[in-house]
């Protein structure tokens, strides 16, 4: 039972951080590191994919594998180095931000 | 990086250096510019080319060929698969990664003819793609194109993705058209398609710069210069992924720029069956195997390491195997940072900077590599020709994904950026 609780208060807690991610953040995060390629909407150019509007767990998933060093499609190498150095709270913020529209 | 130019990038940099410690009354004054966004809302565009009213026609790779009046109005003109909106749409065209509509550009004799060239993907059903050049007539109103008839049609086309960077199918698809005002034909640039059995060999036009007529025949000439056995449309070879073409407007030679391979980015003056020096195959010049057969980004194609490293495994220009390679006029300081385009300044207003060559990049951050958004302004001396010196275009509205530049008819250099806009930029 104890544990119970405890898990369910850990989850709380994960929620609420979730629920607090900062678009503020992700959107200056995104402005200075992203949009060079996704560009400035974040629907898409060239051959960098459109972000706006995606999933934020989608996002957040895809951030994880390239800051892991694995690849996922043609611009990985691209993307690799710049999600290697991405804390847990940049991927939640620019996740955040870019499913809400990136507006 | 080759003894040669690294010296060359050492003389660049003294000169530069040079210039920073003269009294600016004896550097070459460089005209007041602004910036402005000519036209907005669209979805990668790629090339322009403009009438002497200023009527401007122009490409979006995803969608096809349309054309802005003076007075503001666009009307499109040839859709490709998928789109709507438009005078009339093929089905055969398409665009997939780097490739699409690309060139476009206008015949000399225009006013007389009224027929512009297009360079686009091409695919019908399930066979494979290539890519073609289009030869249509505009009609009188500037509201419908006709007449179409595919000159050139067998442009290699990456048909499917690679294990290499920017892998898709599509890549290294070069698309820049432009016609020589010397000799009056069209060239054609093309790329290499991630494919190390097309640069050397002329047997294909992937890797190469073509020089031909408004009917797709081969200019006379070609063959007495290139090797034996080669397609007589092919100008030069050894090529990488020329995306920018522009005639130097005293000599006219053909002055072209080449993406790098995660080192120098290139800009090569052209000689008639010049090899451009570029072999990307494995189990060669000191390679063994390689990802796909293409060893383009080797030794280490994932991740960033020293450029002049890089460059002395792969060369952008391979003067040891290929001694007699067209030398490059400038590698960038050996970084690859996604050169694209190229032009020649026009008119007194540009002051100091009257008739020389601008040059565009995308910008591409990798392994340490500045991002590199910008336009630079080389002065190039029709002798040889020589970088004589290289400076910045001012961007007082911001960087962009500079993808293509044409000087329009009122002086202003005009340039698609891949964010869906087409900038201008002026001088007082």
């Amino acid at each position: 039972m104890k544990r119970t609780m405890l898990f369910a208060l850990a989850c709380a807690i994960g929620l609420a951080q979730a629920q607090a991610a900062d678009t503020a953040a992700g959107k200056s995060l995104y402005a200075s590191n992203c949009a060079q390629c996704h560009g400035p909407t974040a629907k898409g150019m060239a051959s960098f994919p459109a972000l706006a509007g995606k999933d934020a767990d989608y996002l957040q998933s895809r951030l994880e594998t390239y800051r892991a060093g694995e690849k996922v499609g043609a611009n990985s190498s691209l993307m690799i180095p710049n999600a290697r150095n991405l804390s847990d709270d940049d991927i939640a913020n620019l996740s955040a931000f870019l499913s809400n529209n990136a507006q | 990086m080759s003894h040669k130019s690294s010296l060359r990038s050492l003389s660049v940099a003294a000169a530069s250096a040079v210039l920073v410690s003269l009294p600016l009354a004896l550097q070459a004054k460089a005209p007041e510019v602004s910036q402005d966004v000519y036209l907005d809302g669209l979805e990668s565009p790629w090339d322009l080319a403009f009438m002497p009213d200023g009527t401007m026609f122009f490409t979006e790779k995803c969608k096809g060929l349309s054309v802005q009046l003076p007075d503001g109005t666009v009307n499109n003109l040839l859709g490709m698969s998928g789109s709507e909106g438009y005078a009339m749409t093929t089905d055969d065209l398409f665009c997939s990664g780097q490739a699409g509509m690309n060139g476009v550009t206008l015949d000399p004799d225009f006013a007389d003819n009224h027929t512009i060239y297009v360079y686009s993907a091409y695919r019908v059903g399930d066979n494979p793609a290539s890519n073609r050049v289009l030869r249509l007539k505009v009609g009188g109103d500037l509201a419908t194109v006709s007449d179409r008839t595919d000159i050139v049609k067998d442009i290699p086309y990456k048909q499917a993705p690679t294990d290499h960077p920017f892998g898709d199918s599509g890549a290294h698809n070069g698309g820049r058209i432009r016609f020589s005002p010397d000799d009056g034909f069209l060239y054609v640039t093309t790329g290499d398609n991630h494919n190390s059995s097309l640069p050397q060999f002329g047997d294909n036009l992937g890797a190469k710069v073509l020089r031909i007529d408004g009917n797709g025949d081969a200019a006379p000439g070609n063959a007495d210069a290139t090797p034996e056995g080669f397609d007589p449309r092919i100008f030069t070879y050894g090529h990488r992924n020329v995306q920018g073409i522009a005639f130097h407007p005293e000599s006219h030679q053909p002055i072209v720029t080449e993406h790098g391979p995660w080192h120098s980015d290139e800009v090569n003056a052209l000689v008639p069956g010049g090899n451009s020096g570029w072999d990307p195959r494995p189990n060669m010049a000191g390679r063994g195997d390689c990802p796909d057969d293409y060893c383009g980004y080797q030794p280490n194609q994932n991740e960033g390491m020293d450029p002049e490293e890089r460059s002395a495994y792969m060369p952008m220009t391979d003067l040891e195997t290929y001694p007699d390679a067209m030398k490059p006029l400038w590698n960038n300081n050996g970084y690859s940072q996604g050169i694209s385009s190229a032009a020649f300044l026009d008119g007194e207003q540009w002051g100091d900077w009257n008739g020389r060559l601008v040059v565009s990049f995308m910008g591409i951050g990798f392994g340490g590599t500045p991002v590199g958004q910008r336009i630079n302004v080389i002065d190039l001396g029709a002798d040889g020709p020589t970088v004589q010196d290289i400076t910045e275009m001012p961007v007082p509205a911001g960087s962009a994904r500079f993808r293509g530049l044409v000087m329009g008819p009122d002086g202003a250099l005009y340039v698609t950026v891949d964010e869906g806009q087409v900038h201008r930029f002026t001088v007082e």
